[in-house]
């Protein structure tokens, strides 16, 4: 049986296209018609929920008490209500169209990532589908949490008395399913041990979710248009309005004003700070910006100022010499290119940063790193000097010194041993990468008696723009050494001494902090051990990737006897992220909806100054 | 010789978990000035009831007024219960404002939030702008309080113990107490009576009663003072405490404005049931999170007071936490004089009952340059088991904080008040 106008082609086609709110309910035409966006999402047949192979979608109300209902989506883009395509304002109550935005930028973000990185990614917890409730409570937040395995958006009253759903807001669904895939990808990254990686998280996610609003056409030049009169024929704009300043002010903060104010409390500021904030390296050091929940609006600030210099000279660039008046559109779509690129940049990235203690200047490399590998030609947008010049202006430096190319992770000091490990299983097997890591140890410096798990290796095929096609095998490995106070000092490292009177306290008492998500910590194994209570765990690791014939290209690394372990572990004391227990110490995960909650509230929550 | 006092009185007053001091500043043994800062609590030991106790405490007070039998001014610190439910005089703490009353105060402090004339509807605003917002979201968190409070007693089946018990500690402390706040703007109303509402940089207003006194207000800072450093625009705060208010419907079922369209009440389908569970336990936590931080933007609007006699130091800050210190010694333009000052600070009246957040470590404690010695003299007005937790290093009192106040400090605490003693007393000399 086939579905009307569709040929048997066309159900299988890997793409299907739904139609989403560009941005959120309140981008509006002059004709007051809602910004719509044709997006695609990879086509599955869904069942009643909306449930798919990666996505279950519960409509469950917890402050209610109430289910809204399965829903039944419309199986092609052709047989979608009129009133959704048209951005009328009654699919803000239509409960079906709910359904539809927030599966279809949730399966569009999981594309995205598996288009930038070339294969699966998997959620951090063990089951194949994510939760989302699209209006999981009545609260003016939206949030990951891997406790329950989902997605929660909240919905609230605004205050025009109109209700607020978040799960229409393009920006806030990509963020929080951003959230879930670098959870996937580090999970490590939830047990931040610098101020750099606790700010990781949001800053990322917000960087993600804001390309991924300017990625699209339609929004630009909606952006661009604002303010000017409707002129006949095609809409110019001057080259004065195309110079940096005047697209930071148009794009960065046209688009943070057209946002419902009302989801400022959800979203932070940083759209409007990274408009706003003028570069300047000393901001990273004041007390404000080492709060974790503020901290991150330095790295959005550094990528958007960053993309917005990008576009102005790729626009004034491309132009004839001379030319002073520019079409709209074609501004638009070199705006939306630029942001493409630079989200696909970004997402890379992530397998080329270390597993744990990440900072900033680790993310820069990466992402110039990853992106060299499949754009080796940077003259279109250059991009990557764009980004080391933000960053800079910032205070941040690429943490790799390397000068060609500039910022890129250096190569391994010498060619590893690959006599005794099979090409073929490195691509896929825990055990022969593992197998080649302990070979080299001494080259890879690995602690032969710290222990160590190799994560993940996964192929991968990343194609760059221009059909360039980069073939890797990356695999993660932890290395984790659980050591008594003795050991650690003889290790030069020294724990705060708040912990180790706590820790004296496990040890005598056999309790600790009683909390069930120990048992959560896959790495608090009972060892039976009788002076388990009183070690620490350290972790160091690795990225490793190879090219396509099994040579080592990079590894990222992390020292388990990191010379800073001592700052680190003192880090994760005073964020409450470090705990004794019966079973030796543990990691805590943050907790992410904490965090958008200090952010609406501007919360001091200064670790330093705290008892 | 300019008249001073020729000695300091502090008396800490045993009122389980809450803070009520008064200072007497003694001129000669005819001429006693007394200042009442706070009398509140949200729990007595062993289980003792406010009705009996707290007009117990009131007529001690009203007896260490001696010989005037006058106040010469109440300091109500901020509008939670637990610093000024005593000043009631319903029945619920044996009308003991009436006592207080009767004392006759001729001045009454509290910080610029509490300014009747300061909220949104005043006809004469003395207000405008963020201010505004701000006073506006207070009252809004109270209601938010209310409506916690009233969910709590409901018992609904999906609250954890642990949860309600929170909740229900934090929602009684942060709902509106009319019965004390009339008395205390009827106090200020009375003939021969002022009512004063300070903020940061104001003059107290108490130099004129309390020869040889000098009195400091170091905070709240309000937000036309906060504005003018912060890298962040300041959002309307009433919107975000609105915005959330939804959260706890008046009537079941009034959550947010209810969605048309299609609303199946039948249940959540099989597959589907793990995570409805799951979601709700997480709706709880997050209704405590929401409400811990209402408590704790409360507890900044604490009025921050130094008193200065012969040459010491009394340092009195009510609940302030970092936010509200942060402008006094960090942000402001006079934040290195304020440091250098409360460096030589002689008596410390312990914030926030001993939490973990209200003495800052680096930028307050470890800045008094009398812990040498243990010279320094401090109180602390609190009771275990009320607040906080051991697990999650937040009981109140913080167990390290107390060991660096024993360490540092001669303490005194209710604590460690015998079953019969109704105060703490600490004599300040020159």
């Amino acid at each position: 049986m086939t579905t009307r106008g569709a040929s048997a082609e066309e159900s299988r086609a890997p793409f299907r296209y739904m139609t989403v709110i560009a941005q959120d309910p309140s981008v509006v035409r002059r004709n007051g018609k809602i910004v719509m966006a044709k997006v695609a999402v990879p086509s599955e047949d869904l069942v009643k929920g909306p449930v798919g192979y990666r996505v279950q979608l519960v409509d469950y109300d917890a402050t209610r008490r109430s289910f809204l209902g399965s829903h039944v989506l419309p199986k092609t883009y052709e047989l979608e209500p009129k009133a959704w395509r048209r951005g009328d304002s009654s699919i803000v109550k239509d409960l079906r169209f709910h359904a539809q935005n927030t599966y279809a930028l949730v399966m569009r973000t999981l594309a995205r990532f598996e288009f930038a990185l070339g294969r699966r990614i998997g959620w951090s917890f063990d089951a194949h589908q994510i939760k989302v409730a699209p209006h999981g409570m009545a609260d003016a937040n939206a949030f990951y949490s891997p406790d329950v395995e989902g997605l929660v958006f909240g919905y609230f009253d605004g205050a025009s008395g109109r209700r607020v759903d978040t799960c229409l807001s393009h920006d806030i669904i990509v963020h929080e399913t951003t959230h879930a895939l670098i959870d996937g990808l580090r999970p490590k990254y939830m047990y931040p041990s610098n101020v750099d990686q606790g700010a990781f998280h949001e800053g990322f996610a917000d960087v993600i979710a804001l390309l991924s609003v300017f990625s699209q056409p339609e929004v630009v030049e909606h952006l661009m248009q604002r303010g000017r009169k409707a002129s006949q024929g095609v809409p110019l704009m001057q080259r004065r309005d195309l110079l940096a300043d005047a697209l930071r002010e148009s794009a960065l903060f046209g688009l943070a004003d057209e946002m419902g104010s009302e989801l400022e409390g959800v979203r932070g500021q940083a759209l409007r700070q990274s408009a706003k904030l003028e570069p300047d390296p000393k901001l990273k050091d004041t007390e404000e910006f080492r709060e974790p929940h503020r901290r991150g609006e330095l790295f959005v600030a550094a990528v958007m100022q960053g993309f917005i210099k990008a576009w102005s000279e790729r626009v004034l660039s491309a132009g004839v010499p001379g030319q002073k008046t520019f079409p709209a559109r074609r501004v638009a779509q070199e705006g939306a290119d630029v942001a493409d690129t630079l989200a696909t940049m970004w997402i890379r990235a992530i397998d080329y940063m270390p597993p744990v203690h990440l900072e900033f200047g680790d993310a820069l490399s990466a992402a110039l790193t990853g992106d060299f590998e499949v754009r080796p030609d940077d003259t279109r947008f250059e991009l990557r000097r764009h980004m080391v010049s933000a960053f800079r202006s910032f205070g941040f430096a690429p943490a790799s010194d390397r000068k060609d190319p500039p910022g890129v992770w250096h190569a391994l000091p010498e060619e590893p041993k690959y006599d005794r490990v099979r090409f073929e299983s490195m691509r896929t097997d825990k055990d022969e990468v593992f197998r080649f890591i302990w070979e080299n140890r001494d080259l890879l410096r690995l602690r032969a008696r710290a222990y160590t798990e190799v994560l993940s290796v996964r192929p991968t095929v990343r194609i760059g723009r221009d059909g360039f096609t980069v073939r890797e095998t990356v695999a993660q490995y932890y290395q984790v050494a659980r050591l008594t106070p003795d050991e650690m000092a003889s290790q030069g490292i020294t724990a705060p001494e708040e912990y180790l009177k706590a820790l004296k306290q496990a040890d005598k008492r056999g309790d600790g902090d009683a909390d069930h998500h120990q048992a959560a910590d896959a790495d608090a194994a009972d060892n039976g051990d009788e002076t388990a209570s009183n070690v620490t765990p350290l972790y160091g690791g690795a990225v490793l990737i190879f090219d396509e014939y099994g040579r080592v290209k990079y590894c990222v690394r992390n020292d388990v006897f990191h010379p800073r372990q001592t700052e680190l572990l003192d880090y994760l004391w005073k964020e409450g992220i470090l705990r004794t227990g019966k079973k030796g110490s543990w990691l805590r995960p943050m907790n992410l909806a904490s965090v958008h909650l200090l952010r609406a509230v501007s919360a001091r929550s200064s670790q330093s100054e705290r008892w | 010789m300019k008249k001073q006092p020729k000695r300091v009185e502090i008396r800490s007053y045993q009122v389980g978990f809450g803070d009520c001091f008064l200072i007497s500043f003694v001129y000669g043994t005819t001429d006693k000035r007394h200042v009442l800062i706070d009398f509140g609590t949200t729990g007595l030991p062993k289980n003792g009831k406010p009705s009996v106790h707290m007009k117990r405490i009131a007529e001690q007070i009203k007896a260490d007024c001696a010989p005037s039998g006058r106040l010469t001014a109440i300091v109500a610190t901020h509008r939670h219960a637990d610093h000024i439910s005593g000043f009631g005089t319903d029945g619920k703490t044996g009308q003991s404002g009436l006592v207080i009353k009767d004392l006759r105060p001729k001045r009454v402090l509290q910080p610029w939030t509490e300014d009747p004339k300061a909220r949104p509807t005043a006809r004469q605003a003395t207000t405008n702008g963020s201010n505004k917002g701000f006073v506006a979201a207070l009252a809004t968190m109270n209601d938010l309080a209310a409506r916690v409070e009233r969910l709590v007693s409901a018992k609904p089946a999906w609250m954890s113990a642990t949860v309600r018990r929170e909740l229900q500690f934090l929602g009684g402390d942060n709902i509106a107490n009319k019965s004390a706040i009339e008395n205390l703007i009827a106090m200020g109303e009375a003939k021969g009576a002022k009512s004063l509402y300070l903020r940061y940089g104001a003059k107290s207003g108490l130099e004129a009663l309390l020869p040889g006194v000098k009195v400091r207000v170091l905070g709240p800072p309000d937000l036309t003072q906060t504005n003018a450093i912060r890298k962040q625009r300041q959002r309307d705060p009433q919107e975000f405490w609105q915005l959330v208010s939804g959260m706890v419907p008046l009537k079941a079922g009034a959550a947010a404005r209810h969605l048309g369209g299609a609303s199946s009440r039948a249940g959540v389908p099989v597959e589907g049931r793990w995570f409805r569970d799951r979601l709700v336990s997480q709706a709880g936590r997050g209704l405590l999170e929401i409400v811990r931080q209402l408590d704790q933007q409360m507890n900044n609007t604490s009025l921050i007071l130094l008193f200065e006699v012969f040459g010491k130091k009394l340092l009195f800050p009510g609940d302030a936490q970092l936010e509200n210190w942060s402008y006094a010694l960090a942000e402001s333009k006079n934040s290195k004089e304020n440091a250098k000052l409360l460096a030589g600070v002689d008596f410390y009246k312990v914030g926030h009952h001993g939490s973990l957040n209200a003495t800052p470590k680096k930028l307050l404690w470890e800045n008094f340059a009398k812990r040498k010695g243990k010279v320094l003299r401090t109180m602390v007005s609190t009771m275990p088991g009320k607040h906080g937790s051991k697990t999650s290093k937040t009981e109140v009192p913080r167990a390290t904080l107390l060991a660096a106040l024993k360490d540092g400090s001669r303490l005194k605490s209710t604590v460690d008040l015998g079953a019969t003693d109704l105060f703490n007393l600490e004599t300040i000399v020159p």
